[in-house]
């Protein structure tokens, strides 16, 4: 921290030392300088509690016992004491005080956003999280990885059990990022413990907050506001990597929107839509719809058997660029591209016993996104 | 005035001798009490709006 208040906190020193590593039952200490700050506030604060309880309970059990009723103790009889109740009403006064100057600065501290060098837009959605990198032209959705058969219980639990997803957060060590934060539906909550980021993100708002992380690593969090029945499965991963990894990274991603972007036009084979689709179809629509197609009726309607869906393409197309008011259902025009879309739809007019034969060309669902 | 004051402030943080108070209900008139603490009161909020001023920048 580069807060002038850090003498205040020398017994955090100790317990950071004490407590790098976190043991599960305290929070963590994190790897920014805020979460540190926050760490340090946090255990500074406890220890004054600490020493206040000592104090308060030991005077009181002190009396209870020196001064007991079988010793002939006698209680004295005054109404007021005008100078110990001021005492007991400054000294808390300065406790407050005290603690409020260090949790000011820290807190002044993650309000200040300004002087970013990247910009990152989080945004909550039923039921995942989409990240657009502002000014690089690159953006993904990023849904939990889970199997639903380890949900069901039909598989063994893996380490990161409902904590891991398709696509992590990729963001570089040593640079200040912030993040604009809103939400396409309900109000979410994006947390992540070891960074000390927890912001709702709110429709119609945009939050704003920043990290600068210190160290490589995995950094994993959930959705802290309950967002509808699958608010458990839309985990937070935060993958932090060297700069120069960083860059890397970007420029690939880059390339594969760009080549992405120019297979719009070209003719899509139903063989490659299908294995297009299936990993989008796993990671957008399966949480609701079922890997099977089976939906979860009435809530979540089959797409298996599904005569309206069969029948009319159009309809089929609208429901999943526009969505369905007033259901879970959202508008995916803006959240995947046409090749996604159009490999997503081709996937559920043939997967299963669906066997249209339609293979739904990534050009005309361009065309009707720009009407 | 002065003990006016003071007990105003005693109020403020909620501290009063039982021989102060008799003294204010047998000679002192309410409004006097009532306008001080308006004033003190506003001076309070003054204060504070300075030190958040202060913490601002």
């Amino acid at each position: 921290m580069h807060s002038p208040w850090r003498w205040l906190l020398p017994i955090s020193f100790i317990s950071t030392a004490a407590q790098a590593q976190s043991s599960g039952w305290n929070m963590p200490v994190g790897v920014t300088d805020i979460s540190r700050d926050i760490y340090g506030l946090h255990m500074t604060i406890f220890w004054i509690c600490v020493v206040i309880g000592l104090i308060v309970f030991g005077v009181m059990f002190y009396s209870l016992f020196r001064y007991r009723h079988s010793k002939g103790a006698k209680p004295a009889t005054f109404h007021e004491h005008t100078t110990v109740e001021v005492l007991w009403t400054a000294i808390p006064v300065l406790i407050l005080v005290g603690m409020a100057v260090p949790a000011t600065a820290t807190l002044k501290n993650m309000y200040d956003t300004s002087e970013a060098e990247l910009d990152v837009m989080i945004i909550g959605q039923q039921w995942r999280w989409r990240y657009e990198y502002l000014g690089e032209d690159v953006a993904f959705n990023s849904s939990m990885s889970t199997p639903w058969e380890q949900i069901r219980g039909e598989e063994a639990r893996d380490e990161h059990y409902l904590l891991d997803v398709d696509e992590p957060l990729v963001l570089p060590i040593n640079r200040k990022v912030r993040f604009l934060m809103t939400s396409d539906d309900v109000i979410h909550s994006w947390w992540v413990p070891d960074l000390a980021v927890k912001q709702d993100t709110i429709p119609g708002f945009i939050n704003e907050n920043w990290v600068q992380i210190n160290e490589p690593g995995i950094y994993r969090g959930q959705c802290a506001e309950l967002c509808g029945v699958n608010h458990g499965f839309m985990p937070v991963v935060v993958h932090a990597v060297e700069e120069e990894e960083f860059e890397i990274w970007l420029a690939e991603r880059k390339e594969a929107a760009e080549q992405e972007a120019m297979g719009v036009d070209r003719e899509w084979e139903l063989d490659e839509l299908m294995a297009r689709g299936e990993p989008v179809y796993r990671a957008i629509c399966a949480s609701c719809h079922q890997a099977d197609g089976q939906g979860a009726p009435p809530a979540f309607p089959a797409l298996v058997n599904n005569d309206q869906l069969i029948d009319d393409l159009d309809w089929h197309i609208d429901r999943i660029l526009n969505g369905v008011s007033g259901t879970a259902m959202p508008a995916f025009r803006n959240t995947l591209n046409p090749v996604e879309i159009a490999a997503v739809v081709t996937y559920t007019r043939n997967a299963w016993d669906s066997d249209t034969g339609d293979a739904i060309q990534p050009a005309a669902i361009a065309e009707k996104i720009v009407q | 005035m002065w003990s006016v004051i003071k007990s105003v402030l005693a109020a403020l943080i909620g501290v009063q001798s039982d021989f102060q108070r008799q003294q204010d209900f047998s000679s002192g008139k309410p409004t006097t009490f009532i306008l001080v603490a308006i004033l003190v009161t506003l001076i309070f909020v003054l204060l504070l709006m300075v030190v958040a001023n202060m913490a601002a920048r």
